[in-house]
């Protein structure tokens, strides 16, 4: 009997291994670096400080008097990753049903088609859409001039309204693909006989959407988007790419202001510093799931 | 058992051969012209010469050599020798990164380079680096679109917007002169043309932080006014792209590398190039940034003797001019202007603006940091958020912090 019951924990041993170098140890780093004011320019001279770091994300304000660099880019963080999340769930809920539906032929094809994105690397995607989105050899202008839709061509990211937006299409159509993939086969475990019941009891299609889809799908778009929202938290080569975080910084996230404070502004920065506002991170991103999974969660349980 | 044995005491033995040898471990960049192949034949010619010797070369994308320097250093694993950006100099100096090559250059090789070059390189009165790379830079400019708008070559900046107003055409796509504005390094040093050209600096020969003296002010007043008549949306673009949009024939001139004016006349643009001219409060009638990458030796290394040796090596003038002509670079010694190739006609304006030109980051102690400020200050104006006054004062506010 004993035997039976060390078996599997020699077997998770490796993993939990690996867990702990590559996992534990440097979050077990990062919350020690957040302690000490270090940084790269002084690699060798640390010194204890307490929470002097933490402090300094809500009172640093050399660039903007109102807002502290750790805020501005938190708040920007959150409506960037609200809108793109949103729009991932909205568009990928709609293309699924679409792909799903017994009208339309050839959805095998789409559905390759629509991997496309996910199985480019990201950062050849951003190059791809730096170029496409271009004000003077951008395709997407060259369409909308053709059509007659804008007079003159748009530079995407030349401006900080259209540079945020542009992020964020270009963040949803590469995270798009995982979420509708999910999605698409929460819908086909969604058993038949439901709606043919539904039809004899007369509902329509609304009420069947409303009433048996997305109840079923409920746990599907719960653990979607959640990983969307940890995974678009923490996105940062898409930005980098397209506008490093600029003009002025208006595309500057939280993962970008991080990298900022750790390599470029190593004087007023450094690594205790950015190890302060990557905890906090951290800690926001994991209030908002707990939050997320407490306030949704309560339906697909019972 | 005996076999395994067996192999375990073969492998020791190759490991401790290996170590038997000397091993210089050497960071280069990789991007912008340099190739991992170009870079490590040199690396097995001095092998070849010096036996018992491995180079071991590392790459990195040059986005990311800083970050890696940096890390490195904090490691205790920093590369012997390592390929930076002289305006990284006063930084690594500072960190204690780096070590002063004094004692290693020879008269006899401080007379083969420019003044300004050693200037690049140069941090407190001491020496840190050996230049690898030089670049000066001039107008680039489309022939046939200057002919058909009568324009003449601009001498003073006045005539240089009357230029870039004349040939202006947006409906048919055609713009008076290229221009970058992205978040990146080449923004900072395009600005910096102007401001150099107009006597102006970011921070002057003493220290001071001067970026918000008039001279300054007028030099981000005229890029802003220049902007008018570029391509519209320069923020998204980089002074390495604008290439693309010269070659397509349809901008009047704009600032870069000779090698890029090179690829401009293979597509068959008819090129002609004019250095650029100083501005109203400027004493002098030309400028240019001279920007330079050099070699230095890391703190950490062990076998000094060896890191000098292979420097000297990688920088000797026939190898330093064969680097140049491979690269299409500004020769930053003397005597490699007499060679053949850089009697064309293309390279004379490049090696005329050596002796108007003036080191990209001399006294700037923490480039990193200043290219940011420098960029937001840019974009602030860029964009009519604030004025270039306002601007210029924020960004010397920051800059004085980062100077102490």
């Amino acid at each position: 009997m004993t035997k039976k019951k060390t078996v599997p924990y020699v077997l998770i041993i490796p993993l939990l291994i690996a867990f702990g170098i590559f996992m534990f140890y440097p979050l077990y780093k990062v919350i020690e670096n957040s302690f000490y004011e270090s940084s790269f320019l002084n690699p060798f001279k640390r010194q204890f400080v307490g929470f002097e770091n933490y402090k300094w994300l809500f009172n640093f304000k050399l660039f903007n008097p109102k807002w502290s660099y750790f805020m501005s880019a938190f708040g920007r963080s959150l409506l960037w990753v609200g809108l793109s999340v949103t729009l991932k769930i909205i568009i990928g809920l709609g293309g699924s049903l679409l792909l799903n539906s017994k009208h339309l032929s050839g959805s095998k094809i789409y559905r390759i088609l629509i991997v496309v994105p996910w199985a480019i690397p990201w950062a050849m995607g951003a190059m791809m859409w730096a170029w496409t989105l271009n004000g003077q050899f951008g395709i997407v202008n060259s369409f909308l001039l053709k059509l007659h839709i804008i007079k003159s061509p748009i530079s995407f990211f030349s401006t900080p309204l259209t540079a945020f937006i542009s992020t964020i299409l270009v963040d949803v159509w590469a995270g798009l693909p995982f979420v509708l993939i999910m999605l698409l086969s929460g819908l086909q475990n969604i058993p038949e006989v439901l709606y043919e019941a539904a039809t004899i009891d007369g509902a329509g299609d609304f009420t069947k959407f409303t009433k048996i889809t997305l109840p079923t799908l409920k746990p599907v778009i719960l653990t979607v988007s959640l990983l969307s929202l940890v995974w678009t938290f923490n996105s940062f080569d898409i930005i980098w790419i397209l506008t490093r975080g600029g003009p002025l910084n208006s595309t500057e996230t939280l993962p970008i202001a991080i990298y900022n404070v750790s390599f470029l502004m190593t004087r007023f920065g450094g690594i205790g510093k950015a190890s302060a506002m990557t905890i906090a991170q951290v800690l926001l991103v994991t209030i908002v799931s707990i939050f997320y999974i407490k306030i949704l969660g309560k339906g697909a349980e019972g | 058992m005996k076999k395994f044995l067996i192999v375990l005491m073969v492998l020791f033995f190759a490991i401790s051969l290996l170590g038997a040898e000397k091993v210089l471990r050497v960071l280069m960049p990789i991007g912008g012209g340099y190739t991992i192949e170009d870079q490590e034949a040199i690396a097995k010619e001095f092998e070849k010469d010096n036996p018992g010797v491995k180079i071991e070369m590392e790459f990195v994308g040059w986005d990311e050599l800083w970050n890696k320097i940096i890390t490195s250093i904090g490691a205790g694993a920093a590369p012997d020798v390592m390929y930076i950006g002289s305006r990284w100099i006063p930084a690594l100096a500072e960190m204690g990164a780096i070590i002063p090559l004094d004692d290693y250059v020879s008269p006899e090789k401080k007379a083969l380079y420019y003044d300004t070059v050693w200037d690049t390189v140069t941090y407190k009165g001491k020496i840190w680096g050996i230049v690898r790379a030089m670049s000066t830079k001039v107008f680039i400019y489309n022939k046939k679109l200057f002919e058909e708008n009568n324009v003449p070559i601009p001498k003073t900046w006045d005539e240089l917007l009357e230029a870039a107003r004349k040939i202006y055409n947006p409906s048919k796509g055609i713009y008076g002169i290229a221009m970058a504005g992205k978040k990146f390094v080449s923004t900072v040093t395009q600005f910096q043309q102007y401001l150099y050209a107009n006597d102006g600096r970011i921070v002057d020969e003493n220290g001071k932080v001067t970026i918000n003296n008039n001279n300054a002010v007028e030099a981000l007043n005229f890029y802003v006014k220049l902007s008018k008549y570029a391509q519209p949306g320069i923020l998204e673009w980089k002074r390495e792209d604008l290439i693309k949009l010269f070659e397509t024939g349809k901008v009047g001139m704009y600032i870069d590398h000779v090698h890029n004016a090179l690829k401009a006349i293979e597509k068959g643009i008819d090129v002609g190039f004019f250095m650029i001219p100083g501005g109203p409060s400027s004493t002098k009638p030309f400028s240019t940034v001279i920007v330079t990458d050099s070699i230095a030796i890391s703190s950490q290394c062990k076998d000094k003797e060896l890191a000098i040796k292979f420097m000297e090596y990688m920088t000797s003038f026939e190898k330093q001019a064969e680097w140049d002509l491979k690269l299409g670079f500004v020769p930053p010694m003397i005597k490699e202007k007499d060679l053949q190739e850089f009697q064309k006609w293309y390279w004379k304006p490049y090696i005329d603006a050596i002796k108007y030109g003036y080191p990209e980051a001399v006294n700037i102690k923490d480039w990193e940091g200043v290219q940011e400020v420098v960029l937001d200050a840019i974009h602030s104006v860029l964009l009519g958020v604030s004025d270039a006054q306002t601007a210029l004062n924020q960004a010397a506010k920051v800059i004085e912090i980062l100077q102490k």
